[in-house]
Order: C-alpha cells, then structure tokens, then sequence
C-alpha cells in the first residue's frame, strides 16, 4: 500500500512523506460528508477496487497540498472535478498499458479482444459481444476517457456521479443549460463511436 | 438588434398605451411554445417513425444511442463491495499526518461503510405506503358509496311509505305528514 502510495506521491509531484497540517481537520469532515459519492463516481469511471482507492488518495492529496493547504472555497467542486480528472488519466494509462499487452499477446497468439479502444477497433466484435455486459461498459469507458473535457466533465458528473444539472453547473461553472447541451453532444459523440465500433 | 426590437416594442407599447406583459405571461406562453414543440418532436411520432423505418443512418444513431444508454445504465447498476469505501479512507487517511491519523474522526472514517440514500431507505416502504394508500382509497370510496346508497334508500323508501299513505288515508294527509 505504502509503496503504491509512494510511486502515486512522486506522479503528482507530492512527497508523501510531506505530512499535513494539523489544522487540516477539515479534510476529514470533506472525506466524511463527500466519501462515499467520491467512491461511488470512481468505481463507475475505473471499475476496479485498487485503482478507485488510488484514485482517492491522489483526491485527497491534491486537496492537502491545495492553496498550500488552505480549504478551498468549493470544496465539493475542488473534490469532484480533481476525483474525475485523476480517474479518467488512470484509465488512459491502463488503456495504454493493455495496448501494449494486447500488441504483445497479438505478437504471440490470437488472443480474446481487449478492451481498449485501439485495440477494440483492431478486432471484430462478435454478435455476442454486443450484449456482453462487462464488454459494454469496458467500451463506453474507454471512450467517455476519449472524450473532450468540457462534454467529459459533464457525463462523469452527471450520469456517472448522479449529480443534477445544475449541481453540475456550478461545479463546472457553466448554466444547466449549458450542462444539459453538453451531456447531449456527448451522448451523440459516444453513439457515433459506439455505432462505428459496431459496424468495425 | 436585441435592444433594438426591445425599444422598438416598448415604444410601439407606450405609443398604443398598452403595457407590457409581465414575466408570467411570458413563461406561459414559453412553457406552451416548449409543449408544442415538445409534443410534435417527440421520437414516436408518426412521421419521426417512418422516416426512421426507411433510414440506415438514423437507425445507426438510435441504435447507437440506446448502446450508450444501455451501457450506462450497465454501468450503474453495478455496485462495489461493501467496504471499499472503508478500504478507500484507510488508504487516503494513511498518508496523512499521525495527529490527523489518530485523530477519532479518522478512526470512525476507517471503519466507515456506505449508508443508503434517502431514496434507497425509502425503497423499502414503497410497497408498503402503496398497500396503505390502495386500503384508504379503499376506505374512501366505500364510505363515498355507502353513504351515497344510505340517502338513496332512505329517499325511496320516503317516496314508497309517501304513495302507500296516499293511496290509503289521501294525498292531503300524506302531504301533511311527509311535510313535518
């Protein structure tokens, strides 16, 4: 745990070592009150035990070492768009890393596809593909993680952290208007890819 | 050109010495203009139908978007374990200071699990409150019929004593009697 505390400290250029403040009490009231929403969001963008707890950690450490230490004045804000940012560069370093593992399988034995989007796009996704639930939400994670930032945000913190439109917006800074017209291009992006990927 | 047609109108307004609508009659008439539309963009229209039956592209699309839907809602409904929100604190309370470590709050964050939300504690009784409302809906409309068939009977069974004692002892005394 240390360890990957560790190597996750040197990638956000915080030495864990660096310890926190004692009037930091309030990170622990942050972690209590928005916790659970925060795991919630990670798990449905990472899918995966470790890299949420990771992901949470790297949260909370943004938020320690944010305003050299100072509370932020949106909290709730800071956390979540810091939480999807760190998520969503996770899941572009694994979707890299399985690339590679699929290039090197490929180089090997024809292996089962998987589920990058580079990768997803080399193979040919079988009848029983298309219905396979943990394909499925491989593939739509693979390309919400593709997305533009500013449509990205927006499905993550909408449909995935199941915050309404205009808690969106003020997190975002946008309208909800805004918010919504944004959550609309994106859906429209990822049917587009996802049809692409079907007709592949 | 907004400010423009803004004065414009308000000129016009003043000139015919009409004043301006207020903003509810501009939401009414906004939520009526957002019904029509909606009621006549609606995907299951007629013409939206046909023209989807005839068109690859548009079935592409809608089969694309019902993908996206369908994988979030996949998404969704898979729940992680129940400690991993304990797992995630001792691991982000880990790289904190010792007094914040140790501190009661972090101990209490260590061993937190997740709570249900309003609306999940709720679920439970959702079947519930709906028998109680079926049974006092139940209540009321037998109440409503009972007491409605209660002056129905009493009525005729007036209107019946009414025409036997006008039959026997005349209409003038029955008249009398069903009077008082």
């Amino acid at each position: 745990m240390f360890d990957k505390a560790l190597s996750y400290g040197l990638v956000w250029g915080f030495p864990v070592c660096e310890t926190v403040d004692e009037s930091q009490r309030w990170i622990l009231s942050v972690m209590q009150k928005h916790g659970q929403e925060l795991v919630t969001m990670l798990w449905r963008i990472l899918g995966n035990d470790q890299d949420v707890c990771d992901a949470y950690q790297s949260t909370f450490l943004h938020l320690a070492h944010c305003q050299s230490g100072q509370k932020p004045r949106h909290v709730k804000a800071y956390i979540f768009r810091t939480a999807s940012n760190v998520a969503v560069s996770m899941l572009r370093r694994r979707l890299v890393e399985r690339k590679g593992l699929s290039a090197a399988i490929a180089g090997g034995s024809s292996g089962k596809a998987v589920p990058s989007v580079d990768a997803v796009q080399d193979t040919f996704p079988s009848p029983a593909n298309e219905f396979d639930s943990k394909y499925l939400q491989d593939i739509l994670r693979c390309y919400i993680a593709r997305l533009p930032e500013h449509l990205r945000d927006v499905i993550t913190l909408h449909d995935l952290a199941e915050l309404r439109y205009a808690q969106v917006g003020s997190i975002l800074g946008i309208s909800a208007a805004t918010a919504r017209v944004y959550r609309c291009k994106a859906i429209q992006l990822l049917a587009v890819w996802m049809s692409k990927e079907r007709q592949e | 050109m907004t400010t423009t047609s803004t004065n414009v109108y308000k000129e016009t307004s003043f000139a015919s010495g009409t004043q301006s609508p207020g903003p509810n009659k501009c939401r009414q008439i906004r939520s009526r203009l957002l019904r029509l539309v909606g009621s006549s963009l609606r995907l299951d229209a007629g013409w939206a139908q046909k023209h989807i039956a005839d068109c690859p592209r548009c079935q592409l699309r809608i089969i694309g978007v019902g993908k996206v839907e369908m994988a979030l809602s996949l998404v969704k409904s898979q729940r992680h374990h129940l400690d991993l929100l304990m797992r995630a604190n001792v691991q982000a309370v880990g790289v904190l200071k010792h007094s914040l470590r140790e501190a009661p709050k972090a101990e209490r964050l260590k061993q937190a699990l997740p709570e249900p939300t309003l609306s999940e504690g709720l679920s439970k009784y959702k079947h519930s409150a709906a028998n109680v409302a079926a049974c006092f809906a139940i209540l009321v409309l037998m109440k409503i019929g009972v007491f409605s068939s209660m002056d129905k009977f009493q009525s005729r069974g007036q209107e019946v004593f009414r025409q036997y004692y006008a039959m026997y002892i005349g209409q003038d005394l029955a008249d009398e009697i069903f009077k008082a």
